[in-house]
């Protein structure tokens, strides 16, 4: 070998140890052990650090996004995860919320629902002052009403359920000057009427606003302005345990504890908070250059901080579900409802269950999730303790109950090509959308596919492969004739009624599916009579079991989501029934743990 | 001469038309809108319908596009759907970021690139010759991603020499020398790798137009009338072989905004090419139409910019009229 040669291959063996050198650790050992399980319900609620705490600190914070933040700093206009995780230290929130995410009285206002009158009595606490030293009166509690009212105003938060206080949609479309439903009884008294009130309104639906909004800050500013005001994107003024100090548009925002918070001065003295490229989150984690990831870690890569000693990982439930849904009829936009289509080729709940019955979620949520997510039974997250059904079976792996399901049914393979043909003998092709996304969604859906070849059905992509997010919302929300079945996700919020994504006026209902049993159903969950709790519980618990049967959706996993926290932070907690906030953290280092 | 210019800057005008028309047409033929990405179960389907209507979404394209044109040309672009602020301040932050970065990196690249193409020219089939055409190689052929990562994680996180994200700490006030200092510091690790990703074009033209040089007559007539080496490399040489790389120059000055999607995404550098990546994601059409426009202008006027320093570089081109 002549030395030239040589040459080129000490440049290479360098480049590859550094490659080498940086790729280490996350898989060696991987192999011939079997791969390690995760159980979900072992990681903690809280911090576990029990360290003597230092006198104030900063507390660094990492928010994981791979775009710079939008920056609106006011809850009546913010748009999206990263915005609503900055406000969080700053939060205006008027009511915290106990089990089920209802209403609690014990934050900055209180409740009192007059059933009977459609009217809601506001209490707000005396004696709260606004981070500029002005007091916290009713004028605060009522004038995001007339922002989100304002017929400038471009957000989606003028909803139907707004335009349920008396007089929104009057005072939005210029008949009236006031919004006439809001009245301010006194100082710290607010009264507002509703056209109608459903159980809803203790979980802050029906219209009722959760959030206070300065208005001696931004009562000079036209709505249409606000989105770009100094007050909204540099020095919002707050009632939250912190208040923002300096910005570096999109990037960074420094706060300082906030001297008139009403539940007494925060234990920190500053929180930094950086935006930091997902793809470097974990190297950032393990340097020790941030003592916690916010929004969540990604779960599906659990493992690359798992082994990490200065970090403690928690995890709680999310409130979200993923789901398949099988298409069966078409919106009428004209007369915004579902009209179902006898002839849909899914339109045979043997067929539908037999499907549910041969996918191994459980294989998948094991060996692509590491666990970290898991089979789903039910339509209403776990965390909704008094709403769940946790008696639902749902549908887990059974190959053989899938096939006897579909020979009753009448798909049989009568050509013997290997697929059962539909119960006429006509060929069978099932058309499926999925989103795209990591490389792992589609072995995902490859692996499902070859399930369902193994009870002999065909299933293929629709459009051959998988979709991009818009497109495939697009697709499915035009009720594409390429789609039978489409695999979707949805965030339930804080408010499980399921009336917007299942009823028969809902466009969300992208299955299509009515019948005036599931229009009993729902409307009993939001009925007068379920204002007591109990027939509440008992109206959720009937539309599960109903929607379970009935497969025309079909639940498949409930996530987990990460939250890492470097060692040296204290009382740092997750639990959504926490009532303690970013007040009580303390840190017990001065700078992060390595 | 100037005559030429009025004329390609006039010529401009009815290009970027077209390019505007396409890029409206097309931002629309992709599925989705701005307000796709806001639904969750608890929006409202008819606001969201409201909101499209007030957008002005669901009036025909050439409508829309002449209500944006008519705007477009008093130098208004319209507002962000997704950021919810004027195009214009927004592109204005970004684009002022990435053109720090991209002026320091263009710097350095060439302060690299420039000595290493002449000696390696110079001392053509030396080991710093080898050396150097390795390097070339070896630069050329790493991903962006790769050295970025590489880089962030041994430089940034290992070593802790340098900010792994951000244009600058929050701690600092605007305006005092600090503030600028921390800016360049968190400029050198993106722009290093910038730069040495960059260097394999100026420093292969150098080289080969070096090599070229010798050989030719200028250089034989200088060298026989006594004109030492040293001068001739300097003076004659130096000045011709930056020839192809005058050609380029336009593009390199106004491609400073173009930005690198990569480079600020694994830096969370915000800048121009990530603002584009986002607000197609997003459907974000006024920023969409007004990036595209831009671009396209700038492209122009860098082919215009290249074709004048040609002419004043080089005699033999020079237009007439």
């Amino acid at each position: 070998m002549n030395k030239k040669n040589w040459l080129l291959l000490t440049v290479l063996a360098a480049i590859m140890l550094v490659l080498a050198a940086c790729g280490g650790g996350d898989k060696s050992g991987e192999k011939g052990k079997e791969k390690e399980q995760v159980d979900t319900s072992k990681f903690p609620l809280e911090v576990t650090n029990k360290d003597e705490a230092i006198k104030g600190g900063t507390l660094k914070v990492a928010l994981s996004s791979d775009a710079p933040f939008k920056g609106l700093f006011l809850y009546e206009v913010y748009e999206d995860a990263y915005d609503a995780e900055i406000l969080s230290y700053t939060s205006n929130s008027l009511y915290p919320t106990k089990e089920d995410f209802l209403l609690d009285d014990d934050g900055l206002a209180k409740i009192d629902v007059d059933e009977k009158a459609k009217k809601v009595k506001i209490t707000l606490k005396k004696d709260v002052k606004w981070s500029d030293d002005q007091p916290f009166t009713s004028e605060d509690v009522i004038y995001p009403y007339y922002i989100i009212g304002d017929k400038d105003y471009t957000g989606v938060r003028y909803d139907t359920d707004f335009q349920n206080i008396v007089g929104a949609k009057e005072y939005h479309d210029g008949k009236a000057k006031d919004i006439k439903g809001i009245k301010k009884i006194d100082d710290h008294t607010v009264e507002i009427s509703f056209k109608k009130i459903s159980p809803a309104i203790y979980s802050g639906g029906d219209g009722l606003w959760g959030y206070a909004a300065p208005k001696h800050q931004l009562k000079d500013i036209a709505v249409k302005d606000l989105e770009k005001s100094e007050a909204v994107r540099k020095n919002p003024v707050t009632l939250g345990a912190f208040v923002i100090n300096k910005i570096v548009k999109g990037e960074s925002v420094e706060m300082v504890a906030n001297k008139n918070f009403y539940k007494g001065q925060p234990k920190l003295d500053k929180v930094v908070i950086e935006v930091v490229p997902s793809a470097s989150m974990a190297a950032a984690l393990k340097a020790g250059k941030y003592d916690v990831a916010v929004p969540n870690y990604p779960a599906n890569d659990y493992g690359s901080i798992k082994d990490f000693k200065n970090i403690e990982i928690l995890g709680r439930p999310e409130l979200a579900y993923s789901y398949i849904g099988f298409k069966l009829g078409k919106y009428d936009k004209q007369k915004s409802e579902v009209v179902m289509d006898e002839n849909a080729k899914m339109n045979d709940k043997s067929l539908r269950q037999a499907m549910a019955y041969a996918m191994n979620i459980e294989e998948v949520a094991k060996v692509y999730y590491d666990g970290l997510r898991t089979r789903a039974n039910s339509l209403i997250p776990p965390v909704f303790s008094s709403f769940y059904d946790d008696s639902l079976k749902g549908y887990n792996f059974d190959k053989k109950k899938a096939e006897s399901l579909l020979e009753e049914a009448g798909y049989k393979d009568k050509d013997g090509d290997g697929f059962r043909e539909d119960k006429d003998g006509k060929p069978l092709t099932i058309k499926l959308a999925g989103m795209s996304g990591s490389d792992k969604d589609e072995k995902i859906v490859q692996f499902y596919i070859q399930n369902w070849k193994d009870v002999g059905l065909k299933v293929e992509l629709s459009t051959g492969r998988l979709i991009e997010f818009n497109s495939f919302y697009d697709k499915v929300k035009a009720d594409d004739k390429e789609i039978d079945m489409y695999m979707a996700a949805w965030g339930t919020g804080t408010n499980p009624s399921p009336m917007g994504l299942y009823s028969k006026n809902a466009e969300f209902n992208y299955s299509r599916y009515t019948s005036p049993e599931l229009e009993g159903l729902l409307n009993d969950i939001d009925s007068a009579e379920s204002l007591d709790p109990a027939h509440r519980g008992e109206a959720f618990r009937k539309w599960q079991e109903f929607m379970s049967e009935n497969a025309n959706v079909v639940p498949m996993y409930f996530r987990t989501e990460l939250i890492p926290v470097n060692k040296r932070v204290k009382n740092w907690s997750v639990d959504y029934l926490s009532k303690d906030g970013v007040e009580k953290v303390e840190l017990t280092a001065e700078d992060p743990i390595k | 001469m100037w005559k030429t210019i009025l004329r390609r800057v006039l010529l401009m005008i009815p290009q970027l038309i077209v390019l505007s028309l396409l890029i409206f047409w097309l931002a629309k033929l992709m599925p989705g809108d701005p307000f796709t990405g806001l639904i969750t179960p608890e929006t409202d389907p008819h606001r969201i319908e409201e909101l499209r209507e007030m957008a002005g979404l669901n009036d025909p394209w050439y409508v829309q596009y002449w209500h944006w044109i008519t705007g477009a040309v008093q130098g208004d672009f319209g507002d962000s759907y997704a950021f919810k602020d004027s195009v214009s301040s927004l592109i204005g932050d970004r684009a002022l970021n990435t053109l720090w970065l991209s002026l320091f990196s263009v710097i350095l690249l060439y302060l690299i690139a420039i000595p290493l193409g002449i000696y390696a020219g110079r001392y053509q089939g030396t080991w710093f010759d080898k050396g150097t055409v390795l390097y070339s190689f070896i630069s050329y052929a790493i991903p962006t991603f790769v050295l970025g990562l590489l880089f962030l994680f041994f430089f940034g996180y290992k070593l802790d020499w340098f900010p792994t994200s951000g244009t600058v700490d929050v701690k600092y006030e605007a305006g005092t020398w600090d503030y600028f200092w921390n800016k360049v510091y968190h400029l050198i690790l993106p722009g290093i790798t910038f730069a040495l990703l960059g260097t394999t074009t100026v420093i292969q033209y150098l080289r080969s137009e070096v090599i070229d040089s010798k050989t030719q007559d200028y250089v034989k007539t200088a060298r026989s009338k006594g004109v030492p080496m040293k001068k001739i490399y300097s003076k004659h040489i130096f000045r011709n072989s930056l020839l192809p790389i005058a050609a380029f120059i336009g593009f390199t000055i106004t491609g400073l905004l173009g930005g690198s999607i990569f480079i600020e995404t694994i830096f969370g550098y915000p800048g121009m090419g990530q603002l584009f990546i986002q607000s197609l994601g997003q459907r974000d059409y006024s920023v969409i139409t007004a990036l595209v426009l831009l671009f396209g202008f700038l492209a122009l006027l860098g082919s215009l910019i290249s074709d004048i320093v040609m002419s004043i570089v080089d005699p033999r081109i020079r237009i007439d009229n």
